[in-house]
Protein backbone atom coordinates (compact mmCIF):
# COMPACT_ATOMS: atom_id res chain seq x y z
CA UNK A 1 0.00 0.00 0.00
CA UNK A 2 1.01 3.21 -0.57
CA UNK A 3 2.16 5.81 2.23
CA UNK A 4 -0.77 8.45 1.05
CA UNK A 5 -3.21 5.39 1.14
CA UNK A 6 -1.31 4.36 4.57
CA UNK A 7 -2.04 8.44 6.16
CA UNK A 8 -5.86 8.20 5.10
CA UNK A 9 -6.63 4.85 6.58
CA UNK A 10 -4.56 6.12 9.89
CA UNK A 11 -6.65 9.13 9.91
CA UNK A 12 -9.67 6.62 9.44
CA UNK A 13 -8.64 4.43 12.13
CA UNK A 14 -8.46 7.26 14.33
CA UNK A 15 -11.76 8.01 13.57
CA UNK A 16 -12.86 4.76 13.95
CA UNK A 17 -11.73 4.43 17.34
CA UNK A 18 -13.25 7.10 18.32
CA UNK A 19 -16.46 5.01 17.21
CA UNK A 20 -15.42 2.08 18.60
CA UNK A 21 -17.88 1.21 21.56
CA UNK A 22 -16.33 1.51 24.82
CA UNK A 23 -16.97 3.74 28.14
CA UNK A 24 -14.21 6.47 27.43
CA UNK A 25 -15.74 6.73 23.97
CA UNK A 26 -18.85 7.12 25.37
CA UNK A 27 -18.20 9.89 28.12
CA UNK A 28 -19.76 13.64 26.83
CA UNK A 29 -16.92 14.80 24.74
CA UNK A 30 -17.29 17.96 27.33
CA UNK A 31 -15.95 16.32 30.93
CA UNK A 32 -13.44 14.66 28.53
CA UNK A 33 -11.91 17.81 27.14
CA UNK A 34 -12.48 19.57 30.25
CA UNK A 35 -10.20 16.84 32.23
CA UNK A 36 -7.40 16.35 29.71
CA UNK A 37 -7.03 20.39 29.36
CA UNK A 38 -7.11 20.53 33.32
CA UNK A 39 -4.60 17.40 33.23
CA UNK A 40 -2.11 19.60 30.45
CA UNK A 41 -2.71 22.77 32.71
CA UNK A 42 -1.53 20.37 36.09
CA UNK A 43 1.20 19.03 34.10
CA UNK A 44 2.91 22.14 32.94
CA UNK A 45 2.65 23.78 36.65
CA UNK A 46 4.98 21.71 38.22
CA UNK A 47 8.12 23.17 38.93
CA UNK A 48 11.03 21.85 37.01
CA UNK A 49 13.11 19.68 39.71
CA UNK A 50 9.04 17.97 40.74
CA UNK A 51 9.98 15.00 39.20
CA UNK A 52 8.15 13.00 41.56
CA UNK A 53 5.27 14.87 42.05
CA UNK A 54 5.19 14.51 38.44
CA UNK A 55 5.20 10.79 38.03
CA UNK A 56 2.21 10.75 40.66
CA UNK A 57 0.38 12.47 38.24
CA UNK A 58 1.15 9.59 35.87
CA UNK A 59 -1.78 7.81 36.99
CA UNK A 60 -3.92 9.64 34.93
CA UNK A 61 -2.94 8.23 31.71
CA UNK A 62 -1.91 4.30 33.40
CA UNK A 63 -5.79 4.82 34.33
CA UNK A 64 -6.93 5.44 30.77
CA UNK A 65 -4.95 3.49 28.59
CA UNK A 66 -5.47 0.34 31.03
CA UNK A 67 -9.34 0.59 31.33
CA UNK A 68 -9.78 2.10 28.33
CA UNK A 69 -8.12 -0.29 26.29
CA UNK A 70 -6.23 2.19 24.53
CA UNK A 71 -2.91 0.41 22.68
CA UNK A 72 0.28 1.76 24.14
CA UNK A 73 2.09 0.29 21.38
CA UNK A 74 0.16 2.57 18.69
CA UNK A 75 0.82 5.38 20.55
CA UNK A 76 4.32 4.89 20.14
CA UNK A 77 4.08 3.89 16.76
CA UNK A 78 1.88 6.77 15.53
CA UNK A 79 3.54 9.25 17.44
CA UNK A 80 7.04 8.31 17.49
CA UNK A 81 8.58 11.28 15.53
CA UNK A 82 6.62 13.95 18.21
CA UNK A 83 7.57 11.57 21.05
CA UNK A 84 10.91 11.47 20.23
CA UNK A 85 11.66 15.04 19.76
CA UNK A 86 9.97 15.79 23.18
CA UNK A 87 12.45 13.47 24.57
CA UNK A 88 14.96 15.51 22.72
CA UNK A 89 14.25 18.93 25.00
CA UNK A 90 16.27 19.06 27.91
CA UNK A 91 18.82 17.25 26.56
CA UNK A 92 21.30 19.85 27.09
CA UNK A 93 20.41 20.02 30.94
CA UNK A 94 22.54 18.11 32.53
CA UNK A 95 25.77 20.19 31.03
CA UNK A 96 24.65 23.13 32.51
CA UNK A 97 22.48 22.42 35.86
CA UNK A 98 25.79 20.00 37.75
CA UNK A 99 24.25 20.69 41.45
CA UNK A 100 24.02 17.85 42.85
CA UNK A 101 20.33 17.17 44.65
CA UNK A 102 19.82 14.01 45.77
CA UNK A 103 22.16 10.39 46.04
CA UNK A 104 20.63 7.63 44.48
CA UNK A 105 22.15 4.16 46.44
CA UNK A 106 25.37 6.41 45.89
CA UNK A 107 25.04 7.89 42.82
CA UNK A 108 24.71 11.36 42.34
CA UNK A 109 21.43 13.27 40.76
CA UNK A 110 22.59 16.71 39.77
CA UNK A 111 19.92 19.26 39.34
CA UNK A 112 20.16 18.98 35.37
CA UNK A 113 18.90 15.59 35.44
CA UNK A 114 16.69 16.14 37.12
CA UNK A 115 14.72 18.99 35.30
CA UNK A 116 15.55 17.01 31.74
CA UNK A 117 13.59 14.05 33.11
CA UNK A 118 10.92 16.74 34.37
CA UNK A 119 10.89 17.99 30.68
CA UNK A 120 10.78 14.70 29.02
CA UNK A 121 8.19 13.43 31.33
CA UNK A 122 5.81 16.77 30.68
CA UNK A 123 6.65 16.33 27.30
CA UNK A 124 5.33 12.54 27.12
CA UNK A 125 2.42 13.45 29.38
CA UNK A 126 1.11 16.50 26.75
CA UNK A 127 1.24 14.22 23.85
CA UNK A 128 0.02 10.82 25.67
CA UNK A 129 -3.06 13.04 27.29
CA UNK A 130 -3.43 14.73 23.45
CA UNK A 131 -3.38 11.24 21.92
CA UNK A 132 -5.74 10.19 24.52
CA UNK A 133 -7.95 12.48 23.82
CA UNK A 134 -7.85 12.25 19.96
CA UNK A 135 -8.55 8.45 19.99
CA UNK A 136 -12.06 8.51 21.88
CA UNK A 137 -13.15 11.14 20.27
CA UNK A 138 -14.81 12.83 17.46
CA UNK A 139 -13.19 16.05 15.00
CA UNK A 140 -16.89 16.96 15.79
CA UNK A 141 -17.19 16.00 19.18
CA UNK A 142 -14.04 17.41 19.96
CA UNK A 143 -14.93 20.79 18.57
CA UNK A 144 -18.36 20.83 20.05
CA UNK A 145 -16.48 20.21 22.74
CA UNK A 146 -14.13 23.20 22.45
CA UNK A 147 -17.78 25.26 21.15
CA UNK A 148 -19.07 24.92 24.64
CA UNK A 149 -15.94 26.08 26.76
CA UNK A 150 -16.24 28.82 24.65
CA UNK A 151 -13.59 29.15 22.28
CA UNK A 152 -14.10 31.68 19.54
CA UNK A 153 -16.33 29.97 16.21
CA UNK A 154 -13.49 31.31 13.95
CA UNK A 155 -10.80 28.86 15.10
CA UNK A 156 -13.08 25.61 15.62
CA UNK A 157 -14.61 26.30 12.52
CA UNK A 158 -10.96 26.58 11.43
CA UNK A 159 -9.98 23.35 12.57
CA UNK A 160 -13.10 21.28 10.91
CA UNK A 161 -12.17 22.72 7.65
CA UNK A 162 -8.56 21.89 7.97
CA UNK A 163 -9.42 18.29 9.09
CA UNK A 164 -12.07 17.90 6.02
CA UNK A 165 -9.58 19.70 3.73
CA UNK A 166 -6.27 17.65 4.50
CA UNK A 167 -8.33 14.11 3.69
CA UNK A 168 -9.44 16.06 0.43
CA UNK A 169 -5.73 16.56 -0.28
CA UNK A 170 -4.55 13.48 0.72
CA UNK A 171 -7.42 11.74 -0.91
CA UNK A 172 -6.76 13.61 -4.27
CA UNK A 173 -2.69 12.77 -3.99
CA UNK A 174 -3.77 9.03 -3.76
CA UNK A 175 -6.13 9.42 -6.94
CA UNK A 176 -3.42 10.81 -8.91
CA UNK A 177 -0.61 8.95 -7.77
CA UNK A 178 -2.76 5.66 -8.18
CA UNK A 179 -3.72 6.68 -11.89
CA UNK A 180 -0.12 7.70 -12.47
CA UNK A 181 1.52 4.29 -11.26
CA UNK A 182 -1.30 2.30 -13.69
CA UNK A 183 0.00 4.16 -16.47
CA UNK A 184 3.91 3.67 -15.82
CA UNK A 185 4.23 0.23 -14.65
CA UNK A 186 7.70 -0.61 -13.97
CA UNK A 187 8.84 2.84 -12.54
CA UNK A 188 9.74 3.42 -8.64
CA UNK A 189 7.60 6.32 -7.59
CA UNK A 190 7.53 9.62 -9.67
CA UNK A 191 9.62 10.22 -12.34
CA UNK A 192 11.20 13.61 -11.18
CA UNK A 193 10.29 15.22 -14.61
CA UNK A 194 6.62 14.72 -13.85
CA UNK A 195 6.95 16.41 -10.67
CA UNK A 196 6.12 19.85 -11.61
CA UNK A 197 2.87 19.01 -13.17
CA UNK A 198 1.74 16.70 -10.68
CA UNK A 199 2.37 19.06 -7.90
CA UNK A 200 0.46 21.62 -10.34
CA UNK A 201 -2.27 19.41 -11.04
CA UNK A 202 -2.72 17.88 -7.33
CA UNK A 203 -2.77 22.31 -6.08
CA UNK A 204 -5.51 23.17 -8.44
CA UNK A 205 -7.92 19.74 -8.04
CA UNK A 206 -7.68 19.96 -4.51
CA UNK A 207 -8.73 23.71 -4.95
CA UNK A 208 -11.93 22.33 -6.92
CA UNK A 209 -12.57 20.12 -4.33
CA UNK A 210 -12.59 22.30 -1.29
CA UNK A 211 -14.64 24.66 -3.41
CA UNK A 212 -17.25 21.58 -4.03
CA UNK A 213 -17.04 20.73 -0.72
CA UNK A 214 -17.87 24.65 0.11
CA UNK A 215 -20.57 25.03 -2.28
CA UNK A 216 -22.26 21.69 -0.71
CA UNK A 217 -22.23 23.06 2.60
CA UNK A 218 -23.47 26.19 1.18
CA UNK A 219 -26.27 24.61 -0.64
CA UNK A 220 -27.46 23.10 2.16
CA UNK A 221 -28.18 26.40 4.67
CA UNK A 222 -24.80 26.82 6.00
CA UNK A 223 -24.19 30.26 7.21
CA UNK A 224 -20.64 29.85 8.93
CA UNK A 225 -21.32 28.13 12.37
CA UNK A 226 -20.61 24.00 11.99
CA UNK A 227 -24.03 23.66 14.65
CA UNK A 228 -21.88 20.43 15.89
CA UNK A 229 -24.44 18.82 18.73
CA UNK A 230 -23.54 16.23 20.92
CA UNK A 231 -26.25 12.47 20.23
CA UNK A 232 -26.77 12.84 23.64
CA UNK A 233 -27.02 15.56 26.49
CA UNK A 234 -24.10 15.14 29.50
CA UNK A 235 -25.29 12.65 32.15
CA UNK A 236 -24.81 11.80 35.71
CA UNK A 237 -21.70 9.64 35.05
CA UNK A 238 -20.43 11.97 32.66
CA UNK A 239 -20.67 14.32 35.68
CA UNK A 240 -18.72 11.66 38.28
CA UNK A 241 -15.92 11.23 35.58
CA UNK A 242 -14.86 14.70 35.78
CA UNK A 243 -15.41 15.29 39.30
CA UNK A 244 -13.48 12.20 40.40
CA UNK A 245 -10.64 13.22 38.02
CA UNK A 246 -10.72 16.87 39.36
CA UNK A 247 -10.16 15.54 42.57
CA UNK A 248 -7.76 12.94 41.72
CA UNK A 249 -5.46 15.47 39.41
CA UNK A 250 -5.82 18.50 42.55
CA UNK A 251 -5.23 15.90 45.30
CA UNK A 252 -1.87 15.07 43.66
CA UNK A 253 -1.12 18.62 42.73
CA UNK A 254 -1.44 19.76 46.05
CA UNK A 255 -0.40 16.34 47.84
CA UNK A 256 3.40 17.66 45.70
CA UNK A 257 3.43 21.27 46.40
CA UNK A 258 5.51 22.87 49.07
CA UNK B 1 -48.34 28.66 -9.53
CA UNK B 2 -44.59 27.88 -10.47
CA UNK B 3 -41.88 26.84 -8.53
CA UNK B 4 -39.62 27.84 -11.69
CA UNK B 5 -39.66 29.67 -14.17
CA UNK B 6 -36.29 30.64 -16.28
CA UNK B 7 -36.58 33.40 -19.42
CA UNK B 8 -34.15 33.37 -21.77
CA UNK B 9 -31.14 31.91 -20.37
CA UNK B 10 -27.73 32.04 -21.85
CA UNK B 11 -24.63 31.12 -20.05
CA UNK B 12 -20.62 30.58 -21.33
CA UNK B 13 -17.80 29.64 -18.98
CA UNK B 14 -14.91 31.98 -19.12
CA UNK B 15 -11.64 30.55 -19.96
CA UNK B 16 -8.94 31.19 -17.20
CA UNK B 17 -8.06 34.57 -18.70
CA UNK B 18 -10.91 35.73 -18.00
CA UNK B 19 -12.20 35.51 -21.90
CA UNK B 20 -15.79 34.34 -22.34
CA UNK B 21 -16.24 30.34 -24.60
CA UNK B 22 -18.77 29.93 -26.83
CA UNK B 23 -22.24 29.83 -25.27
CA UNK B 24 -23.20 26.38 -22.87
CA UNK B 25 -26.51 27.14 -22.83
CA UNK B 26 -29.08 29.22 -25.03
CA UNK B 27 -32.13 31.19 -24.95
CA UNK B 28 -33.55 28.54 -22.67
CA UNK B 29 -37.34 29.10 -21.53
CA UNK B 30 -39.08 26.88 -18.48
CA UNK B 31 -41.72 26.81 -16.27
CA UNK B 32 -41.80 23.87 -14.23
CA UNK B 33 -45.43 23.78 -11.95
CA UNK B 34 -45.20 22.95 -8.48
CA UNK B 35 -44.90 19.00 -8.05
CA UNK B 36 -43.75 18.54 -11.79
CA UNK B 37 -41.23 16.14 -12.79
CA UNK B 38 -39.00 17.11 -15.00
CA UNK B 39 -36.44 14.96 -16.90
CA UNK B 40 -33.59 16.67 -18.41
CA UNK B 41 -31.73 14.40 -20.76
CA UNK B 42 -29.39 15.20 -23.57
CA UNK B 43 -25.81 13.50 -24.82
CA UNK B 44 -22.55 14.73 -22.99
CA UNK B 45 -21.73 18.30 -22.84
CA UNK B 46 -25.43 18.99 -23.49
CA UNK B 47 -25.69 21.43 -20.79
CA UNK B 48 -27.46 19.42 -18.00
CA UNK B 49 -25.35 19.98 -15.45
CA UNK B 50 -24.68 23.43 -15.98
CA UNK B 51 -28.27 23.99 -16.12
CA UNK B 52 -29.11 22.24 -12.53
CA UNK B 53 -25.85 24.12 -11.26
CA UNK B 54 -27.11 27.87 -12.84
CA UNK B 55 -30.18 26.94 -10.50
CA UNK B 56 -28.60 26.74 -7.50
CA UNK B 57 -26.38 30.04 -7.45
CA UNK B 58 -23.34 27.79 -8.06
CA UNK B 59 -23.04 29.27 -11.29
CA UNK B 60 -23.58 32.36 -11.43
CA UNK B 61 -26.44 33.98 -13.89
CA UNK B 62 -25.25 36.69 -16.41
CA UNK B 63 -28.07 36.59 -18.80
CA UNK B 64 -31.29 35.86 -18.83
CA UNK B 65 -34.10 35.58 -15.68
CA UNK B 66 -34.41 32.80 -13.37
CA UNK B 67 -37.35 32.87 -10.82
CA UNK B 68 -37.42 30.06 -7.97
CA UNK B 69 -40.47 30.18 -5.49
CA UNK B 70 -41.23 33.86 -7.18
CA UNK B 71 -37.24 34.82 -6.03
CA UNK B 72 -35.53 36.19 -8.63
CA UNK B 73 -32.21 34.59 -8.81
CA UNK B 74 -29.88 37.40 -7.71
CA UNK B 75 -27.43 37.68 -4.24
CA UNK B 76 -29.98 38.96 -1.90
CA UNK B 77 -32.55 36.34 -2.46
CA UNK B 78 -29.80 33.13 -2.84
CA UNK B 79 -30.26 31.98 0.64
CA UNK B 80 -34.42 31.93 0.32
CA UNK B 81 -33.46 30.36 -3.09
CA UNK B 82 -31.01 27.61 -1.29
CA UNK B 83 -33.72 27.22 1.13
CA UNK B 84 -36.57 26.16 -0.89
CA UNK B 85 -33.67 24.02 -3.45
CA UNK B 86 -31.92 20.40 -2.63
CA UNK B 87 -29.38 19.66 -5.22
CA UNK B 88 -27.94 15.95 -5.66
CA UNK B 89 -24.55 15.78 -7.50
CA UNK B 90 -23.41 14.39 -10.07
CA UNK B 91 -20.35 13.20 -8.15
CA UNK B 92 -21.46 11.88 -4.45
CA UNK B 93 -17.55 12.47 -3.20
CA UNK B 94 -17.95 16.28 -3.63
CA UNK B 95 -20.95 16.25 -1.97
CA UNK B 96 -20.37 14.40 1.56
CA UNK B 97 -17.72 16.23 3.87
CA UNK B 98 -19.13 15.20 7.69
CA UNK B 99 -17.34 12.68 8.67
CA UNK B 100 -19.84 9.71 9.41
CA UNK B 101 -23.51 9.22 7.46
CA UNK B 102 -25.21 10.51 10.35
CA UNK B 103 -23.17 13.72 10.65
CA UNK B 104 -23.49 14.41 6.91
CA UNK B 105 -27.16 14.17 6.59
CA UNK B 106 -27.99 15.97 10.28
CA UNK B 107 -25.95 18.59 8.64
CA UNK B 108 -28.39 20.74 6.63
CA UNK B 109 -31.79 20.40 8.97
CA UNK B 110 -29.04 21.58 12.00
CA UNK B 111 -28.47 24.81 9.90
CA UNK B 112 -32.15 25.57 9.34
CA UNK B 113 -32.33 25.33 13.43
CA UNK B 114 -34.24 22.26 14.03
CA UNK B 115 -33.92 21.51 17.41
CA UNK B 116 -31.42 18.20 18.20
CA UNK B 117 -34.87 15.42 18.22
CA UNK B 118 -35.91 16.93 15.20
CA UNK B 119 -32.86 16.56 13.40
CA UNK B 120 -32.84 12.81 14.50
CA UNK B 121 -36.06 12.57 13.27
CA UNK B 122 -35.71 14.17 10.20
CA UNK B 123 -31.88 12.06 9.62
CA UNK B 124 -33.19 8.74 10.53
CA UNK B 125 -36.26 9.00 8.28
CA UNK B 126 -34.52 10.11 5.29
CA UNK B 127 -32.04 7.22 5.86
CA UNK B 128 -34.92 4.48 6.35
CA UNK B 129 -35.92 5.59 3.14
CA UNK B 130 -33.20 4.98 1.28
CA UNK B 131 -32.73 1.98 3.19
CA UNK B 132 -29.44 2.85 4.86
CA UNK B 133 -30.55 2.53 8.30
CA UNK B 134 -28.02 0.16 9.27
CA UNK B 135 -25.18 2.23 8.07
CA UNK B 136 -25.98 5.24 10.39
CA UNK B 137 -22.38 5.56 11.89
CA UNK B 138 -20.69 4.12 9.62
CA UNK B 139 -17.71 6.57 7.59
CA UNK B 140 -18.03 8.46 4.38
CA UNK B 141 -14.94 7.13 3.07
CA UNK B 142 -15.87 3.59 3.29
CA UNK B 143 -19.09 3.45 1.68
CA UNK B 144 -19.36 2.07 -1.97
CA UNK B 145 -19.99 3.77 -4.57
CA UNK B 146 -23.80 3.46 -4.23
CA UNK B 147 -23.83 3.47 -1.33
CA UNK B 148 -22.23 6.87 -1.24
CA UNK B 149 -25.61 7.83 -3.91
CA UNK B 150 -27.72 6.71 -1.42
CA UNK B 151 -26.41 8.97 1.34
CA UNK B 152 -25.60 12.05 -1.16
CA UNK B 153 -29.78 11.59 -1.81
CA UNK B 154 -30.95 11.71 1.66
CA UNK B 155 -28.76 14.50 2.81
CA UNK B 156 -31.14 16.30 0.52
CA UNK B 157 -34.73 14.38 1.33
CA UNK B 158 -33.73 15.24 5.65
CA UNK B 159 -34.79 18.42 4.60
CA UNK B 160 -38.00 18.09 2.47
CA UNK B 161 -37.13 20.57 -0.02
CA UNK B 162 -40.01 22.08 -2.43
CA UNK B 163 -37.80 22.14 -5.73
CA UNK B 164 -35.00 19.07 -6.21
CA UNK B 165 -32.68 19.19 -8.64
CA UNK B 166 -30.58 15.62 -9.09
CA UNK B 167 -27.91 15.15 -11.52
CA UNK B 168 -27.61 11.85 -13.21
CA UNK B 169 -29.58 10.06 -9.45
CA UNK B 170 -29.34 6.47 -11.04
CA UNK B 171 -25.69 5.97 -11.68
CA UNK B 172 -23.65 3.36 -9.18
CA UNK B 173 -27.36 2.17 -8.43
CA UNK B 174 -27.87 -1.65 -8.43
CA UNK B 175 -31.41 -2.78 -9.54
CA UNK B 176 -33.18 -2.95 -5.97
CA UNK B 177 -31.75 0.36 -5.13
CA UNK B 178 -32.55 1.63 -8.29
CA UNK B 179 -36.12 0.66 -8.13
CA UNK B 180 -36.99 2.18 -5.02
CA UNK B 181 -35.43 5.22 -5.84
CA UNK B 182 -38.30 5.39 -8.57
CA UNK B 183 -40.48 4.58 -5.78
CA UNK B 184 -39.24 7.34 -3.42
CA UNK B 185 -39.18 9.92 -6.00
CA UNK B 186 -42.26 9.09 -7.07
CA UNK B 187 -43.67 9.32 -3.73
CA UNK B 188 -42.12 13.17 -3.06
CA UNK B 189 -44.49 16.04 -3.20
CA UNK B 190 -41.68 18.50 -4.29
CA UNK B 191 -40.97 19.39 -7.98
CA UNK B 192 -38.32 17.77 -9.50
CA UNK B 193 -35.59 17.93 -12.10
CA UNK B 194 -33.85 14.94 -13.09
CA UNK B 195 -31.16 14.88 -15.32
CA UNK B 196 -30.18 11.65 -16.42
CA UNK B 197 -28.79 9.64 -19.57
CA UNK B 198 -30.98 6.94 -18.02
CA UNK B 199 -34.06 6.78 -19.87
CA UNK B 200 -35.74 3.97 -18.40
CA UNK B 201 -35.48 6.41 -14.97
CA UNK B 202 -36.77 9.46 -16.55
CA UNK B 203 -39.91 7.67 -18.38
CA UNK B 204 -40.40 6.11 -14.61
CA UNK B 205 -39.97 9.15 -12.68
CA UNK B 206 -40.93 11.69 -14.67
CA UNK B 207 -44.65 13.05 -16.26
CA UNK B 208 -42.35 15.82 -18.61
CA UNK B 209 -38.98 15.55 -20.71
CA UNK B 210 -36.87 18.62 -21.78
CA UNK B 211 -34.18 17.83 -24.19
CA UNK B 212 -30.99 19.68 -24.45
CA UNK B 213 -29.01 19.65 -27.08
CA UNK B 214 -26.20 22.07 -28.03
CA UNK B 215 -27.25 24.09 -25.20
CA UNK B 216 -30.42 24.71 -26.71
CA UNK B 217 -33.99 23.31 -25.83
CA UNK B 218 -34.41 20.54 -28.55
CA UNK B 219 -37.51 19.46 -27.20
CA UNK B 220 -40.09 20.01 -24.30
CA UNK B 221 -43.18 17.60 -23.89
CA UNK B 222 -45.06 14.63 -22.59
CA UNK B 223 -42.46 12.02 -21.58
CA UNK B 224 -44.65 9.59 -23.31
CA UNK B 225 -44.20 11.25 -26.58
CA UNK B 226 -40.51 12.32 -26.08
CA UNK B 227 -39.10 9.27 -25.30
CA UNK B 228 -40.74 7.11 -27.82
CA UNK B 229 -39.89 8.98 -30.51
CA UNK B 230 -37.07 7.42 -32.15
CA UNK B 231 -35.98 9.70 -34.93
CA UNK B 232 -36.01 12.86 -32.57
CA UNK B 233 -33.72 10.87 -29.73
CA UNK B 234 -31.29 9.58 -32.38
CA UNK B 235 -30.77 13.21 -34.77
CA UNK B 236 -29.71 14.26 -30.81
CA UNK B 237 -27.08 11.58 -30.25
CA UNK B 238 -29.81 9.58 -27.99
CA UNK B 239 -31.22 6.00 -28.14
CA UNK B 240 -34.59 4.70 -27.13
CA UNK B 241 -35.18 3.38 -23.69
CA UNK B 242 -34.42 -0.18 -23.34
CA UNK B 243 -37.76 -1.01 -22.34
CA UNK B 244 -38.98 0.41 -25.66
CA UNK B 245 -36.48 -0.88 -28.02
CA UNK B 246 -37.01 -4.39 -26.89
CA UNK B 247 -40.69 -4.38 -28.06
N1 LIG C 1 -15.88 24.60 -15.48
C1 LIG C 1 -15.99 24.58 -16.81
N2 LIG C 1 -15.24 25.40 -17.58
C2 LIG C 1 -15.37 25.41 -18.91
N3 LIG C 1 -16.20 24.60 -19.59
C3 LIG C 1 -16.98 23.76 -18.90
C4 LIG C 1 -16.91 23.69 -17.46
N4 LIG C 1 -17.79 22.75 -17.04
C5 LIG C 1 -18.37 22.25 -18.16
N5 LIG C 1 -17.89 22.84 -19.27
C6 LIG C 1 -18.33 22.57 -20.64
O1 LIG C 1 -19.69 22.92 -20.77
C7 LIG C 1 -20.39 21.98 -21.57
C8 LIG C 1 -21.60 21.44 -20.83
O2 LIG C 1 -21.16 20.69 -19.71
P1 LIG C 1 -22.14 20.00 -18.68
O3 LIG C 1 -21.34 19.45 -17.59
O4 LIG C 1 -23.23 20.93 -18.35
O5 LIG C 1 -22.73 18.82 -19.58
P2 LIG C 1 -23.71 17.63 -19.19
O6 LIG C 1 -24.89 17.73 -20.08
O7 LIG C 1 -23.96 17.62 -17.74
O8 LIG C 1 -22.85 16.37 -19.63
P3 LIG C 1 -22.76 14.91 -18.95
O9 LIG C 1 -23.93 14.15 -19.48
O10 LIG C 1 -21.51 14.38 -19.49
O11 LIG C 1 -22.76 15.06 -17.48
C9 LIG C 1 -19.37 20.91 -21.96
O12 LIG C 1 -18.94 21.16 -23.25
C10 LIG C 1 -18.24 21.11 -20.98
O13 LIG C 1 -17.02 20.81 -21.60
MG1 LIG D 1 -23.48 16.36 -16.17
Amino acid sequence: MSRISDAISELHKLDMEADKPGWLQGIHPLPKLFVTVLFLVITVSFGKYELSGLLKLGIYLIVLFVLGDISVKLLLKRMKVVLALVCLMGIVNPFFDRREMLLLGGFAVTGGMLSAATLMLKGVYAVSASYLLIVTTSVEEICYALRRLHVPKLIVTVLMLVYRYIIVLLKETERMTEAYALRAPGQRGLDYKAWGTFAGQLLLRSMDRAQTVYDSMMLRGYDGEFYLRCKRAAGRGDYLYAAVWSAVLLFVRAGSAG
Amino acid sequence: MSILEIENLSFSYGNPRGKLLENVLEGIDIRVAEGESVGLIGENGAGKSTFLKLLTGLLTLKNGVIRVSGFAMNKENLKAIRAEIGYVFQDSDSQLFMSTVYEDVAFAPRNYGKSEEEVREAALSALRQVHMEDKVDRQIYRLSGGEKKLAAIATVLSVGAKLMLLDEPSVALDPKNRRNLIRILNELPGAKIIASHDLDFVYDTCQRVILLSGGRIAADGETEKILTDRELLEQHGLELPLSFSRE
